[in-house]
């Protein structure tokens, strides 16, 4: 009990702080350092051909779904039921209605929320099973980019379990619980520390290679 | 490879020339590469390999990372496995970026590697030969002023006994355009500098041709990020822009 409610609590607190502290701080980092040796992307910064490359790049209509549409479209379906599950949840808003802040908003219907579950667990399989099997993908592949790719399905795994009961008869539903918790603050914390932060840096990392791409009149 | 073999690595020369150089965009590439390989069969030399996995450009910047990682401290076997990827494994013709979902620009840090090799002396001969050229004479072909001059104005003596009244105007100021040459033209194809005369002389442009250096518009320094020998190329041609007055630079084809 006491170390539920220490996951429950202060650790959770915790990874809140590294995941909006640390994501502050890496964008902070980038603005730092270029401000100093990425001059070129200041000097001509414009911002028709940065919202250009995020529209294109946030959107399935850029060069790369037309290459290999497969991949980029699992991976769309993939982000798109990422970010919007553990967001619009009923399970989680109730959290946030019962938490001291008591914010609520509309929730997704709860089978359209368990194919996103589903849809994110599945690909996150399928792409792992892509980095084992393709040639390519295992010679670029470390330690981390198997593991993180098992750390962000995690989360989902094992609040389909939670939600489903799927395993009550192996683990109790407050063991699930505390597991489902650890699992979403491991990947809180993980995120500014690793790859991950493509989630922020995406935007600068795109937007700045649009800013040199567009001037040259090269695809953004 | 066409180094000395004897030369001893260093590996301040290396950080000396990496630190200032890696800019927030470099440390960003690095980390956020999702090592989803969408950039292999963008590059060619993946597809002319037979799909050859070493070719991903994703994998031909692992270098950078480790060198960073590794403080410089590399030896001379690893850095010629460097070169070898630098010069002979990409083009840097930035196809691979136009289709990386980060816009990692793979290009860039090919160039920073090679950069890096040029530290320790590590580059094709016929480049370094050439950034010599440029440091001595203005000119990647070693040309001086007074062979260029005269190579002008013998071309334009040939060129007008075909085309009469034609001019090749030497650093005629406020012209409009100014036309550069590749430096091998003058040093083995003159008739190509003939053939643009022609062109100008029956189009009725207001052309011309400066006589210090700047006249070369090649720049192969860049070719292995000797920055500072290639912004002094630059820096001559609009010196010699500016000095003539003129509306615009031509580059030879």
């Amino acid at each position: 009990m006491r170390f539920y409610a220490f996951v429950a609590g202060p650790l959770l607190w915790i990874s809140f702080a590294v995941f909006v502290i640390g994501s502050l701080v890496r964008i902070g980092m980038f603005l730092r350092v270029s401000s100093q040796k990425d001059k070129p992307v200041y000097q001509y910064f414009n911002l028709g051909y940065v919202l250009k490359t995020y529209g294109r790049w946030l959107l399935p209509v850029n060069p790369g779904v037309f290459k290999t549409p497969s991949f980029m479209l699992l991976a769309y379906a993939f982000h798109f039921c990422l970010i919007l599950v553990p967001i619009l949840l009923r399970g989680h808003i109730i959290v946030w209605e019962e938490s001291r802040f008591g914010w609520s908003w509309p929730a997704l219907p709860p089978l359209i929320a368990d194919v996103m579950t589903l849809a994110v667990i599945a690909i996150a399989a399928l792409f792992l099973l892509r980095r084992l099997v393709s040639q390519d993908v295992r010679l670029l592949s470390s330690f981390s980019d198997y593991a993180l790719l098992v750390v962000t399905a995690l989360p989902f795994l094992t609040g389909y379990f939670l939600a489903h009961g799927t395993l009550n008869t192996i683990i109790s539903p407050f063991g699930m619980q505390i597991i489902h918790l650890l699992s979403g603050e491991l990947m809180l914390i993980l995120i500014p520390l690793t790859k991950l932060s493509h989630f922020v840096l995406f935007f600068l990392s795109r937007g700045a290679t649009a800013v040199e791409f567009g001037r040259r009149g090269y695809s953004v | 490879m066409a180094e000395e073999k004897s030369i001893e690595i260093k590996p301040d020369g290396i950080m000396e020339f990496l630190k200032p150089r890696m800019g927030a965009r470099f440390k960003t590439w690095l980390d956020i590469c999702a090592h989803c390989s969408m950039c292999a069969d963008t590059c060619h030399y993946y597809l002319s390999s037979g799909r050859n996995p070493k070719m991903i450009p994703a994998h031909k910047v692992r270098f950078l990372k480790d060198i960073l990682k590794k403080k410089g401290k590399v030896d001379k076997a690893y850095l010629e496995e460097v070169y070898k990827t630098a010069y002979h494994e990409c083009n840097m013709c930035r196809r691979c970026t136009l289709y990386c979902p980060f816009g990692i620009d793979i290009a860039m840090m090919i160039s920073l590697l090679r950069g890096t090799l040029l530290t320790q002396g590590m580059a094709p001969e016929g480049l370094k030969k050439a950034i010599e050229n440029y440091q001595a004479t203005g000119n990647q072909m070693a040309i001086t002023k007074e062979d260029w001059v005269e190579t002008l104005q013998w071309c334009e003596e040939e060129a007008a006994a075909e085309l009469v009244g034609l001019k090749i105007p030497i650093d005629k100021k406020g012209a409009k355009i100014m036309y550069t040459v590749n430096a091998r033209e003058p040093k083995f194809y003159p008739q190509d500098i003939m053939e643009v005369a022609k062109i100008f002389h029956v189009a009725g442009e207001d052309w011309t041709l400066p006589s210090e250096s700047g006249w070369d518009d090649t720049n192969l320094a860049m070719f292995c990020a000797d920055v500072k020998t290639a912004k002094t190329i630059v820096e001559n041609t609009f010196k010699r822009a500016e000095e003539l007055g003129v509306q615009q630079v031509a580059i030879t084809e």
